[in-house]
């Protein structure tokens, strides 16, 4: 594993100047090492385990858990699909060098943080993929150089945070290594140095997923990062947060660490608190994705949603919910990836990502708008599929456990994901074509294929959720989390939450029939005259198209409803306290601050200087240092 | 494989059934509104028209999207069970979100088929629709998932079972109303007709639909309205025989088609305050008597 | 005219229960239908129903006189009808012109521009007359005998012809952009 690892590592920096010779042989290397990672992942051992080095006299180790498998194939998934999508996409880019020097770094950074054994090896690959990550981002729109500074410094905060609580436990435990400290901690009778270290712990998670208080830094990223790579940060660099979220709330074993805190239907109150800042961001990341023009910010909120999302399905410390938040890892992760994939490919054609400019790109980019149609029903949980399975799950975990204003935010959001993901749907896809788009043509074919493959993927374990549910079955029994039914039924073809069941393949089934009772039908009856949306029907000379009150319209560009489409519901909630805005104001005061220091120290006057010069050295010598 | 047959069952009860009360219920606004009215097989006749004739299509998306909107629609009526355990095709199958979400299928492939169409009142209405949802689906949800806590199952079918001992009519009434209400925005009767408003947005999603697209939608439809009151009468009015959960569907349809046809419309954001104000607080109020176990 | 066949006979007899109009209201011979849907006289019991869309109706009610510039929205409104449509003139004004006989802003003879299947005389025609020429044009569908539709096919160029005479030419020009 270490040999792999800093193997691609410096594989990465060579690809920087293969890249400069040609940054299309360097695209294709970068998505060979990916295809190579992902045949490695099967190849290695369950239980595995290596020293990377050391570092001030401590061993830094990796293991390889069924987490780390579960995690890591999920990332490769989305990355190894990117690469391929980059392959054709870059010529877009002005760093495409660059580009592919940082994404394979952070491949291997976050394979490094699924692979790592103890706290600090977590925290040094945690920290590459971050900084590599950020050096992506200032690649993308104009705003993009803060949007890189924001998430640097929004990261930073929850990172320091993860390496004091680290440096806390060693100091209390001399240890590092994650299993003993998950003993050491079962067994700490100091209650509020366990939640502390929890809490600042899950800030790092926390940071990472877009989570309530610090999830500004998602849609500014997100929105203006170089278009494939938002895949990649909402696919899978987000998902880093969720494991460090699952460690701290099931690989720790909070249940018993937190004995006698029960909050409310067996919850300790430390994940109840997570749980509410998980729900918060289920609120948040909704609402404001319903108000979004920007469509790539749109499916940014949506990721704050979905985070939250995962984080109620662990917290709720329930052998389904968390399966279910394990498992919405994979169906976010892949839904993300293909938005904004096809999100990539319409900018790639069409250079804006402004639904009101945007309209009736399906009849030209007909395969992005199918792979963003099956991304979109797998988004908001419809069942043919994998979406649905994990918010059902999420949804026993809540129901059974009685928490239903919880329940009532999930659902909010799940309803509300109706909402923000048809917007983009309506607005770029559907509708009038602008004239200026008319000589839009589908991307290649090596930039559809990945969105594709991942299309298959999810809709293959919606149907058939059995193979992906074994690894997290797996590491639901490898953290002790031990259900009242059997879940993933593969032999009945069930899967089972605590109050009730259901059959995937049914379903599945049925909607077919469905379909093609429906088909059956319609061949049944007359055959419809096609007719264009607004130009003159060729055939007959007569203009036969859509209905306009009898009156003759010219532009459809006018015709195209793609602002403020929800403006009704937006009022009742436009003048809502912004969290972005008091983060501002706190900018605005350290700024401030800082005014004030430098302009008091800093004096443009040379007798100010020589004054704080000899003051310093009056004060140096008095004290005697 | 008795499964298949019951399924097939539901549908052939689905379609004839609902479209014979679409049709008295036409009839009985008509007498609420002293006219005459049309005869209770005027649906019949509307949808076959409507099949019959030589429509206009833009595009394949549109012809897409209304297979969808079927096809889910299909899907979904044949998993719901008929009122008892007997008259339900797959009982693993049956678990109430499963068919709630499998439903929004339907809507997804309508809102979609229609705004292929490229109108805007389309649009219009298809964005008014899903607020709306936003609005109904909340209070129903919670009630329904108090009840899936109190019973400790989302079968469908077990949920009729449990009510042997009484009715959830009776048991949590404050439920039941607020699911009645939640019934109405479903169904999208009068007060709720706000997507489809014939007089403000020339009916919405449905404006570009002509032939056989419309009888289809109004064939999607009858399954939604079935699917809806089947899911209504089976989790508050308990179980019993075939011909017992008929007359409950008939009496329902014909209490939402009285109160239909005395109201006016909602504006969308009056909707979403109202459902968000007295149904959402009755609903918690609901989930918080079950939690504390003060059911009747 | 040819045979109909047992499908389309069947369809007719649907199609003449079930007669959904367009509430598209030219002239002042719409205040006729109000009284003519509500309590008093009820159209509903035949299966006559307002509909909104042009794309949902089968009738179209040309009620009133029409001058040039409604004669093109109504046109245009006709062609986007799907397939059996009928057409009813209502009143004098589209028989021969009514008190508008010798305007020059509005037509005279609706027939010329668009194929009408039912004229209703009068100016205006009461609910009671509106209802019988319902049921004449529902005995017609019921005959085959409502063809306007495939008239208006047929003889397309003809009907063009008048179109383009009076109105000039619409559909291929821009009238305002051109």
């Amino acid at each position: 594993m270490a040999i792999t690892l800093i193997s691609i590592l410096a594989l990465s920096v060579a690809v920087y100047f293969i890249s400069k010779l040609s940054w299309k042989v360097g695209a294709v290397i970068n998505a060979l090492a990916g295809a190579y990672l992902m045949i490695y992942l099967f190849t290695l051992k369950v239980g595995s385990s290596e020293v990377l080095g050391t570092l001030f006299g401590e061993k830094l180790l990796l293991t390889y858990t069924n987490a780390s498998f579960y995690f890591s194939f999920v990332s490769m998934l989305v990355i190894l699909a990117v690469m391929v999508f980059a392959i054709k996409w870059l010529d877009s880019q002005k760093y495409p060098s660059a580009f592919n020097m940082f994404l394979l770094m952070m491949t291997a950074a976050s394979l490094g943080v699924f692979f790592a054994g103890d706290l600090l090896t977590l925290y040094i690959f945690w920290e590459i993929a971050v900084l590599s990550s950020m050096l992506i981002v200032p690649m993308g729109k104009k705003e993009a150089r803060r949007a890189a500074i924001i998430y640097a410094v929004m990261s930073a905060t929850g990172t320091y945070m993860y390496l004091y609580a680290s440096f806390m436990i060693y100091s209390r435990y001399g240890n590092f290594n994650l299993a003993e400290v998950a003993k050491d901690l079962a067994n700490d009778p100091s209650m509020p140095f366990k939640v502390t270290v929890y809490l600042l712990l899950a800030a790092a998670g926390i940071a990472k997923s877009g989570i309530f208080p610090l999830h500004t830094w998602l849609r500014i990223a997100h929105g203006n990062a170089p278009d494939a790579f938002s895949a990649v940060l909402s696919g899978q660099l987000v998902k880093l947060g969720s494991y460090v979220l699952m460690l701290v709330t099931a690989f720790f074993p909070t249940l018993k660490m937190f004995q006698g805190l029960e909050l409310y239907s067996k919850i300790p109150s430390p994940n109840y608190f997570l749980l509410a800042l998980g729900a918060t961001s289920i609120i948040v990341g909704t609402l404001m994705a319903i108000k979004q023009d920007d469509m790539k910010m749109l499916i940014a909120f949506s990721s704050v949603a979905n985070g939250g999302y995962i984080l109620v399905g662990i917290a709720t410390m329930d052998a389904i919910g968390f399966e279910g938040g394990i498992l919405h890892v994979f169906n976010h992760a892949l839904a993300a990836a293909i938005i904004f994939m096809a999100f990539a490919s319409v900018v790639y054609r069409t250079h804006t990502t402004k639904i009101s400019e945007m309209g009736g790109l399906i009849h030209k980019m007909p395969i992005t708008f199918i792979s963003y149609l099956f991304a979109i029903i797998s988004l908001a949980g419809i069942p043919p599929m994998s979406g649905f399975i994990s918010k059902w799950m999420i949804y026993q975990a809540l129901v059974r456990k009685g928490m239903f204003v919880t329940a009532f935010i999930a659902f909010f959001g799940s309803i509300g994901s109706f909402l923000y993901v048809f917007r983009p749907l309506a607005g770029v896809f559907l509708g009038q074509l602008p004239k200026k788009y008319k000589d839009v043509k589908e991307v290649p074919a090596i930039m559809w294929i990945p969105m594709v493959t991942l299309v298959a993927i999810s809709f293959i374990m919606g149907v058939w959720p059995f193979p992906i549910l074994k690894p997290i079955e797996a590491m639901r029994a490898d953290f002790a989390i031990s259900p009242s039914v059997k879940i993933a039924d593969a032999s009945n073809w069930l899967v089972r939450g605590v109050t009730g069941s259901w059959n995937p393949v049914i379903v599945f089934n049925l909607f077919i029939i469905g379909f093609a009772i429906a088909y059956l039908l319609y061949t049944l009856f007359p055959k419809p005259k096609k007719v264009d949306l607004l130009a003159p029907h060729k055939e007959e000379g007569a203009p036969i198209n859509i209905y306009t009150g009898g009156e003759y319209i010219y532009t459809p560009d006018l015709y195209q409803y793609n602002t403020k489409m929800y403006a009704g519901f937006e009022r009742m909630y436009e003048k809502h306290p912004s969290w972005e805005k008091v983060l501002d104001m706190l900018c605005k005061f350290f700024h401030d601050l800082g005014q004030l220091v430098h302009g008091w120290f800093f004096r443009p006057s040379p007798s100010a200087y020589a004054f704080w010069t000899v003051m310093t050295l009056l004060i140096v010598f008095w004290v005697r240092w | 494989m008795t499964g298949v047959y019951k399924a097939i069952f539901n549908l052939a009860i689905a379609f004839f059934f609902v479209l014979t009360l679409e049709g008295i219920g036409r009839k009985i606004t008509a007498r609420v509104q002293r006219r005459i009215g049309p005869p209770w097989y005027q649906s019949f006749i509307d949808v076959f028209k409507a099949l019959s004739k030589h429509p206009f299509s833009n595009g394949w998306i549109f012809d897409f999207g209304v297979l969808m909107a079927l096809g889910g629609a299909i899907a979904t009526a044949a998993i719901v069970p008929m009122g008892s355990t007997f008259w339900t095709p797959f009982p693993n199958t049956d678990n109430f979100f499963v068919i709630m979400y499998l439903f929004a299928v339907g809507a997804l492939g309508m809102a979609m088929g229609m705004v292929g169409s490229g109108n805007p009142w389309a649009s219009i209405g298809v964005t008014r629709a899903l607020t709306q949802m936003l609005g109904y689906e909340l209070p129903y949800l919670i009630v329904l998932a108090s009840m899936m806590f109190y019973y400790k199952t989302a079968s469908i079918h077990l949920l009729i079972e449990k009510q042997a001992g009484g009715w959830n009519l009776l048991v949590m009434p404050i439920g039941a109303i607020v699911a009645f209400i939640s019934l109405l925005g479903m169904l999208g009767k009068k007060p709720f007709d706000i997507a489809i408003a014939p007089a403000e947005i020339a009916s919405g999603p449905m404006v570009e639909l002509s032939g056989k697209y419309l009888g289809l939608l109004h064939i999607m439809h009858v399954f939604s309205i079935f699917v809806e009151i089947t899911l209504f009468v089976d989790v508050f009015l308990g179980g019993g025989n075939f011909w017992w959960f008929l007359l409950k569907f008939l009496i329902v349809w014909i209490l939402a088609v009285l109160i239909s046809s005395v109201l006016p419309r909602f504006r969308i954001e009056q909707m979403l305050k109202f459902y968000w104000g007295v149904p959402l607080g009755l609903a918690f109020l609901n989930a918080f008597f079950v939690l504390m176990g003060w059911t009747l | 005219m040819k045979e109909r066949t047992v499908w389309e006979q069947i369809a007719d007899q649907l199609r003449s229960r079930s007669i959904w109009m367009l509430h598209y209201c030219t002239g002042c011979g719409a205040m006729e239908l109000p009284p003519t849907m509500t309590a008093r006289f009820d159209m509903e019991r035949f299966g006559i129903m307002p509909m909104a869309t042009p794309r949902q109706a089968d009738i179209l009610l040309i009620t009133g006189y029409l001058n040039t510039k409604t004669l093109r929205r109504v046109i245009y409104t006709y062609e986007q009808m799907a397939d059996p449509k009928y057409v009813i003139g209502f009143g004098s004004c589209t028989i021969n012109g009514g008190i508008y006989y010798d305007s020059y802003s509005t037509i005279n003879r609706l027939d010329y521009y668009i194929p009408v299947d039912v004229y209703i005389a009068g100016c205006m025609p009461r609910p009671e007359a509106i209802l019988e020429a319902f049921q004449y044009l529902m005995e017609k569908i019921r005959k085959g005998e409502a063809d306007g539709w495939k008239r208006y096919k047929e003889n397309y160029e003809w009907y063009k012809q008048n179109q383009i005479r009076s109105l000039g030419e619409v559909y291929v020009h821009d009238e305002f952009h051109e």
